[in-house]
């Protein structure tokens, strides 16, 4: 690693310790504010969830799904897509998951392969939706898959109640997933999702960095009119990169559905695709650093579990605090003048070791 | 409004120092130190040169004197008197002026209401004094002979006009020190001659001129003094006529620099490429290319001259495929390749060094490595199966950076960090070594330096005698008329004129085809075809 990347990761390290720190000043300053007992507020939000080992490995279950939206995110980011709609194909995703698992009889090992592999592709068919709308006649997709998130929702939503609900049941849900397609657990209710996770995080990375697919994408990302200038096909790199983000995020899904339920029950977006978005801001859309920002995400909301559940402070305590460290990532600016003087502190030893090396050549 | 008077600069302190910079170090926060410890100091009533190369921290120190830019260390005195300079409007107010190389007009307004832009004259204390404007406009502009209309709108003068205007400004605000950014980059020779004509005016009158440019002959034409900035640091003030063209240059670079290419008579033989009736209309509606015709032979330079705005650009972006035109033929090797893709143009071996280097033709953002393989990554050498071969990109790049000699810390060094001609040599690396049969090279010289110049013309010329074509677009006159074998002049979007041979070909004579004064017959155009 050159010495000018060294500085640009440390201030990053740096300035996201600080966003943080004052993200859960401005949560304390709620906390001080609405709790009779803030001080074990804090201390079930911040310390609680590594109390102990069931605690930590609960973290790791919360992370899984943000593992897979973190990375579709990173993807799409990545080629400067402002796609949104990893929100509905985790949701979809999991619905198509959830078919296989119910109407479909497979051998064990295969039966949840084949339910999660059907749910990403159907994503990944999904987002061809926005592209295409996009690369044909220039419908952004900021907007495009803000709509496609809903229209995803209530389709799924007719379906659940007028094609697949288990009329048995008192609330909206299907039938029971077959055993054969359940995920098996690692450890407490941490399923090996969480490996497929890992390596899916350094399969992205390999191909973000590492292939010519990848290379593109980010050749689109930082320069658009370059790339077209140079030989490449932007359009078909857009629609690549939301295809692959859609597939990644239906992975998720339906490693989510098929490891934490026994039948799809939800109505709503589950909100693991805005998260997504959340971690990928955080990782600077490098793969690699997915796993950590998924990690303090999902350590967050196990602490903010906590202190819902023993405190009078409410679940939605983590939706301020991550607002305020999403908004203090994003702004650029944030210690623009600490990083400046990092920079002139810097060349300004190189300077003065350039005139060494002249006055020894003299 | 703030006029001549009221800046309470007096301009009798003759030979003392009007401006002084001292010490000025500024580092900017990608870490590039511009300007270290310089000083800078200039005459009242002079024209001083400011020479370096691209990258030497010229208009660094320029923004600085203009408050644009806050330097950690220095000083700066005006008139004797210690400033700090927080923005433009604290150097205005100290009767500095800047015309910028890329103008700072509103091409809708008219040439009256962009020169009292923000201190415009007011009637009722609250209405626009359209009249007032006028007449203000007009006293200036006889007063310092810097004719214009103004009433004209921007958009409809030519680029010399605007220059006046954006000159008269600066006057208008009061300026008394007057920096201009490479004035000469957009005029012709005829409107390079009116300017200093004009500058020496305004030196009579009592005007300090600080003149930035790279043009030798230019320099030693019209300044009194230069100062020389090499890598941020300053080389020296010296006294123009003591000193010879070739030690600016060393001053600048470092070592002498041969600045004439040598170059043998071309041997052009089939024609490569081949354009036939070409009309194109951009979408303001504007037809901006009129039966354009030619042919560029294997072997040879063609160059194409003209002021800029006569349809060169256009011609290039249909060429590479960036506008489709209305009408005509563009046949590559007898492959019509209209409607193609650049992917497309490219596997048939055209290359191209498009004129805006930061958006077509480098990624800043990207590194070094990552900006020389974009067109070639997906070559099989480069790649084993699905992954990069990054044994074999390695070697590309470090042979590239080598042979092109770019001068960067890395390979994996961000391209926005490197100096002006080292991102140039970054995007002629790329497209001299893939093998071109045809290279259309947009302004390749552009605002980089001396050696980077040199070195990418040496290489043209080696390319063409190898028997690759040539289109060579410049508005460098001195470079299309020694560079290219046979020229081609765009006035209005059509050709003009066509010169065969360039070398019995003077100034004077281009000037009056690129200004559209004259027009060569039909026959002679059309030997432009090769048919």
């Amino acid at each position: 690693m050159n010495s000018d990347r060294m500085l640009e990761l440390k201030f990053s390290l740096l300035r996201g310790a600080v966003a943080i720190l004052i993200s859960i000043g401005v949560a304390a300053i709620f906390i001080f504010t609405v709790s009779e007992t803030p001080w074990d507020a804090l201390y079930q939000l911040i310390i609680s969830p590594f109390g102990n080992t069931r605690q930590m490995w609960n973290i790791l279950e919360r992370m899984i799904p943000l593992l897979f939206t973190g990375l579709a995110v990173c993807v799409m980011f990545s080629a400067k897509q402002f796609n949104l709609a990893a929100e509905g194909c985790v949701m979809l995703g999991a619905f198509v998951s959830a078919l296989i698992a119910i109407y479909v009889s497979m051998p064990m090992g295969i039966h949840p392969v084949v339910a999660i592999l059907a749910g990403a592709i159907v994503c990944g068919l999904v987002m061809l939706i926005p592209s295409l709308l996009q690369t044909k006649f220039g419908a952004s997709v900021l907007v495009s898959t803000l709509m496609l998130n809903f229209i995803i929702q209530f389709v799924i939503q007719y379906f659940l109640v007028h094609v697949f609900a288990d009329r048995t049941q008192g609330a909206l849900m299907t039938e029971r997933f077959q055993p054969t397609a359940i995920i098996p657990f690692i450890r407490f209710e941490t399923n090996w999702g969480l490996a497929v996770g890992l390596v899916m995080v350094v399969l992205v990375s390999l191909f973000l960095y590492r292939t010519r697919w990848g290379y593109a994408i980010r050749m689109v990302g930082l320069n658009k009119e370059f790339s077209a200038y140079s030989g490449m096909k932007v359009a078909g790199v857009i629609i690549l990169c939301q295809v692959i983000g859609g597939l990644l995020a239906g992975m998720g899904g339906g490693i989510e559905m098929l490891g934490y339920f026994d039948r799809f029950r939800w109505r709503l977006l589950p909100g693991y695709g805005w998260n997504g978005i959340t971690i990928a801001i955080l990782a600077k859309n490098n793969p690699i650093l997915v796993p950590f920002a998924a990690f303090f995400l999902a350590y967050l909301s196990r602490g903010s579990m906590n202190m819902a559940i023993r405190t009078d402070m409410p679940f939605e305590m983590l939706e301020i605090i991550q607002a305020a460290i999403f908004l203090f990532f994003a702004a650029e600016h944030l210690m623009a003048k600490t990083r400046q003087k990092m920079v002139v502190k810097k060349a300004k030893q190189e300077m003065q070791s350039a005139a060494k090396g002249v006055d020894e050549t003299c | 409004m703030r006029t001549a008077e009221r800046t309470g600069l007096t301009l009798d302190i003759k030979d003392k120092n009007v401006v002084e910079m001292r010490g000025i170090t500024m580092i900017y926060p990608n870490g590039i130190a511009a300007n270290q410890m310089v000083d800078f100091s200039v005459k009242a009533g002079e024209i001083h040169a400011l020479m370096g190369e691209n990258g030497a921290g010229k208009s660094t120190l320029m923004k600085i004197l203009m408050g644009m830019e806050r330097p950690q260390e220095g000083e700066i005195f005006i008139g004797g008197e210690k400033v700090s300079l927080n923005s433009a409007h604290d150097a205005i107010a100290k009767g500095i002026g800047m015309v910028h190389q890329h103008f700072m007009l509103v091409p809708s307004l008219t040439v009256a209401e962009n020169i009292v832009l923000g201190i415009e004259p007011k009637r009722g204390g609250f209405f626009f004094d359209e009249k007032g404007a006028v007449e203000l406009t007009r006293q200036f502009s006889e007063r310092y002979s810097l004719f214009v209309d103004p009433d004209a709108k921007i958009a409809d003068i030519p680029v010399g006009m605007k220059q006046k205007v954006e000159i008269l400004k600066a006057l208008v605000r009061g300026a008394k020190i007057l920096i201009l950014d490479e004035p000469t980059a957009v005029l012709t020779a005829r409107e390079t001659d009116e300017l200093f004509r004009q500058l020496t005016l305004l030196k009579e009158q009592g005007f300090t001129v600080i003149f930035i440019s790279h043009k030798l002959a230019e320099i030693k034409q019209i300044t009194d003094r230069m100062t020389i900035l090499r890598s941020g640091k300053s080389m020296g003030v010296h006294v123009t006529k003591d000193t010879s063209e070739q030690e600016i240059s060393r001053l600048m670079v470092g070592r002498d620099v041969v600045l004439t290419v040598e170059k043998t008579q071309a041997r052009p033989t089939a024609p490569v490429l081949k354009v036939r009736g070409l009309n194109y209309t951009n979408i303001w509606g504007k037809q901006v290319l009129k039966n354009v015709s030619f042919s560029v032979r294997r072997g040879e330079i063609l160059g194409i001259a003209g002021v800029e705005g006569n349809g060169q650009s256009d011609l290039v972006k249909v060429l590479f495929n960036f506008e489709i035109p209305d009408s005509g033929s563009v046949k590559f090797e007898d492959i019509e390749t209209i409607g193609k893709s650049q992917a497309a143009l490219r596997r048939l071996g055209v290359s191209y060094i498009p004129e805006d280097r930061m958006v077509y033709g480098a990624s800043g953002m990207a590194n070094i490595e990552e900006n020389l393989i974009s067109d070639r990554f997906t070559h099989r050498r480069f790649n084993t199966g699905p992954f990069f071969n990054t044994t074999a990109i390695r070697e590309e790049c470090n042979r590239l950076i080598g042979e092109f000699r770019v001068l960067a810390r890395s390979r994996k060094q961000r391209v926005k960090m490197l100096s002006g001609g080292n991102i140039q040599k970054v995007v002629v690396a790329r497209e001299f070594s893939s093998d071109p049969t045809l290279i259309i090279a947009e302004q390749p010289t552009r605002g980089i330096d001396v050696g980077a110049t040199e070195f990418i013309r040496k290489k043209m010329v080696e390319l063409s005698s190898e028997g690759k074509g040539i289109l060579l677009v410049s508005a460098d006159l001195a470079e299309v008329m020694e560079f290219a074998d046979s020229l081609i002049v765009l006035y209005g979007g059509e050709i003009v004129a066509y010169f065969e041979d360039t070398s019995s070909l003077t100034d004077l004579e281009m000037g009056e085809y690129m200004l559209g004064l004259k027009k060569q017959s039909e026959d002679e155009i059309r030997g432009a075809v090769h048919e």
